[in-house]
């Protein structure tokens, strides 16, 4: 499901500026959204499930314009949505919560329900848990409830705010694994401000900052824009001038990994960039 | 067999205190109606107690439980991304509400009925009317609850909201001493006694005003973005 | 202690709904009390400044002490539902000085309205009838009357949702307010107009106002064929000063039972 979003504007009462003349197109396959706290991410992600309206803009989503009440509804139908904020019923054991979303979702026959819930719980590895109430699951389990009900009704759009947050690591690589097999022949929307997830995930980004877009292409491409200013430095003395993005102790002193436009000290050694870095030149050379 | 689960959801979904505290509050009234006059407890005391549980009591719980409704509901997003309405949802959580505490409410009145108590009050309606003791201020209080948080989309703003006008309920219409104002809008008719042939027309009355309380609700809670930007805070 | 008073003050006093909520009491209260709010005259004889006072402190305390409670009543399970109780716990300051803070805090501030509703009144009082003598009076009749009652009700809406879900509490609330401090005390078994409940009328009795005597009329305390008579002493001085050390004792001990629930969850 194609995403084209044109101009889109999202000013909340007392006018605070979520979102600002966004203009994005995203294509089938995983796709990631990074920006840092703040950045607009999450609003994003409202309007395209249809939660919030646009200030002004356009947003088509398999040519359904989420404006309308008829386009949402439209969307709606084919969307797996996982907020941010997943808030599940303590009561309910997570078998139910699902049973509940399928009915929900228009999945109306029971043995086909049972079927689907008993495959996703295996995906998700919940299947020894299935019967246990919400509210005496770990954080990460109750996360992976929530990849569960989105993936019901197998949604041509999936859209996930921030997953891997409160995920152990074990669970946070099962989940971007996940998350990548799934991305065939959907749209799979990854927000997050954890740029490892996208790194390990998505071939093309967008980032996103104060509400405005700031890049958007491949991830080969916003690492490139770290090309030539990352740099490493082993010292015993203070932190050199730059961006520091890692600080590692060695005998010999501390190693340092520095974003800087020039080579921040005589010793420094020009290194190959990362998504991270590329990210973090992007930002530097973009403040908003 | 769909609808059947779909609603053993939504009963989940309405909350414990939906499902405990109607049957407790039925058990307490009875259980002091029966013990009544073992505990030496006048007849006309204990019909009044009867009668204030079913037409006080049932009422502001079910208001109380409506204001919180959707403040109280932790999966609200989620449920609100999903392709059936969410307002259908809050319907069928208010119908687990109201009809569950109406149920609770009965054998109140059956023992009202059991003891030959209306005697003692002051309205005697007959089994079936008998029913809007209950119903008429429930579907009231109920409908501004729910109304009280989508026009403020703060549980406490709501659930304070149907406490006051169910205490000023009290207070003006004189149930407590306070106030004798008497009116059409009376929510505790039954209990204050009004003249008889006043009755059914309040009773009426209570319905239908509740009609554009529940409808302006029922608009509100159509707009996604209000009932995403509410919630406890 | 102070640090989070003032936290809690300030926060509870910026929320919108408390005074969303406070105003539609004041509306209720003036539509419901026009006699005793608008018009102190309720037949006190010998009408005085006092019995002007204690008739709008009497009618503020009936409707005002529920909004009270049900705004109190998410202040503490509030710091569990968000995730901040382990923060605070890592902070320097005391369990218990913590909780006095949010509860002085909490409480302060849910009172302010009240207060402004009250106050407000007797200013107005004091500029058309009563004199300047009304001000600090004022003070006493309130101090007297409606705070012990008030910090007792506070301690209580901070600690009932540790034990009920917080809708759950909001009802028993609002029927304990009724049944424990406003219905006649023959009405059914209940506290009402015992020394037990936040909403009696022993200080106003007992220590500011002497009705004349008069055979007819029951002094202020045990009812005709009401149970639970025993704790219905009639009114004195001496009453007036148990009832508000009965407040002041319920307060703390329901304090100190909340700081027993914060030490055995932590």
């Amino acid at each position: 499901m194609r995403i084209e979003i044109s101009r889109l504007t999202k000013t909340y009462r007392g006018g605070v500026h979520a979102l600002d003349g966004i203009d994005l197109d995203v294509p089938t396959g995983m796709y990631g959204l990074l920006g840092s706290n703040g950045a607009g991410k999450t609003t994003l992600m409202r309007v395209l499930a249809g939660l919030l309206r646009p200030t002004s803009g356009t947003v088509r989503i398999g040519g359904h314009d989420v404006t309308t009440s008829a386009g949402r509804l439209a969307v709606r139908r084919e969307l797996g949505y996982l907020p941010q904020d997943l808030g599940v019923y303590p009561d309910m054991t997570a078998r139910g919560f699902l049973d509940y979303v399928a009915l929900l979702k228009g999945l109306d026959s029971r043995p086909f329900r049972r079927r689907r819930i008993g495959e996703l719980l295996d995906v998700v590895g919940l299947s020894g848990v299935a019967d246990r109430r919400l509210g005496r699951l770990s954080g990460g389990m109750v996360r992976r409830v929530g990849v569960a009900q989105a993936l019901l009704g197998d949604p041509k759009l999936l859209v996930v705010d921030e997953p891997t947050t409160g995920l152990d690591p074990e669970e946070r690589i099962r989940l971007r694994i996940m998350l990548g097999e799934l991305a065939g022949e959907r749209t799979v929307l990854l927000s997050t401000n954890l740029v490892e997830d996208v790194a390990e995930t998505c071939r093309s980004l967008a980032v996103l900052a104060a509400g405005r877009l700031l890049f958007d292409g491949s991830t080969s491409r916003l690492v490139a824009r770290a090309e030539g200013l990352v740099w490493t430095v082993t010292t015993p003395g203070p932190a050199p001038s730059g961006r520091i993005v890692s600080a590692l102790p060695t005998d010999a002193g501390t190693r340092y990994r520095v974003v800087a436009p020039e080579r921040p000290a005589p010793e420094a050694e020009p290194v190959e960039p990362t998504l991270e870095e590329g990210y973090l030149a992007l930002m530097e050379t973009t403040r908003v | 067999m769909k609808h059947f689960h779909l609603w053993s959801h939504e009963t989940r979904g309405a909350g414990p205190a939906a499902l405990i505290t109607p049957p407790a509050l039925a058990l307490t009234a009875v259980l002091l109606g029966l013990l009544a006059p073992r505990i030496g407890a006048r007849e006309p005391v204990a019909a009044r107690l009867l009668l204030g549980v079913a037409e006080m009591g049932v009422p502001l719980l079910t208001g109380l439980l409506a204001a919180s409704l959707v403040g109280g509901d932790r999966a609200a997003e989620l449920r609100l991304s999903l392709p059936s309405p969410y307002r259908a949802t809050v319907l069928r959580r208010v119908a687990v509400t109201v009809g569950w505490a109406g149920l609770c409410a009965l054998p109140v009145l059956a023992l009202l009925s059991a003891r030959d108590w209306w005697r003692l009050l002051p309205v005697s309606p007959g089994v079936l009317a008998g029913q809007l003791v209950w119903l008429s201020p429930t579907l009231w209080l109920t409908a501004l609850g729910l109304l009280a948080w989508t026009l403020s989309r703060s549980t406490v703003a709501a659930a304070a909201t149907v406490a006051l006008v169910w205490l000023a309920g009290l207070t003006l219409f004189g149930v407590s001493g306070g106030g004798t104002v008497p009116g059409p809008l009376d929510l505790f008719a039954t209990t204050r006694g009004v003249a008889e042939e006043s009755w059914l027309p309040n009773r009426l009355l209570l319905l239908v005003s509740a009609v554009p309380l529940a409808v302006a609700a029922w608009l509100l809670l159509g707009n996604d973005e209000r009932v995403l930007g509410g919630g406890e805070r | 202690m102070i640090a989070t008073l003032r936290h809690e003050f300030g926060m509870q006093i910026r929320r919108p709904a408390l005074w969303i909520v406070y105003g539609l009491a004041f509306v209720l209260l003036v539509i419901s009390f026009r006699q005793g709010y608008l018009i102190p005259d309720i037949g006190r004889v010998p009408r005085s400044v006092t019995t002007d006072l204690l008739a709008v402190v009497g009618t503020v305390n009936v409707l005002m002490p529920m909004a009270y409670g049900c705004l109190l009543a998410d202040r503490l399970v509030r710091d569990g539902r968000l995730g901040v109780s382990e923060v605070l716990d890592a902070a320097p300051a005391s369990r218990t000085g913590r909780l006095l803070g949010k509860y002085l805090g909490a409480c302060a501030a849910t009172a302010v309205p009240i207060a402004l509703v009250y106050f407000g009144r007797v200013a107005v009082y004091a500029v058309t009838e009563g004199g300047p003598g009304a001000l600090p009076l004022s003070v006493l009749v309130f101090a007297a009357t409606a705070l012990p009652g008030l910090l007792f009700v506070g301690a209580l809406a901070l600690a009932g949702p540790l034990l009920v879900p917080l809708p759950l509490f909001r009802v028993l609330f609002v029927g304990y307010w009724f049944w424990g401090s406003l219905i006649p005390a023959d009405m059914m078994p209940t506290l009402s107009h015992t020394v037990l409940s936040p909403g009696a009328h022993y200080a106003e009795f007992g220590l500011l106002y002497t009705a004349p005597s008069d055979p007819y009329v029951l002094p202020y305390g045990p009812w005709p064929d009401a149970v639970l008579n025993v704790l219905r002493p009639v009114a004195s001085p001496g009453a007036a000063f148990l009832w508000m050390g009965v407040m002041a004792v319920l307060t703390v001990a329901v304090l100190l039972l909340v700081r027993l629930h914060t030490s055995r969850t932590a």
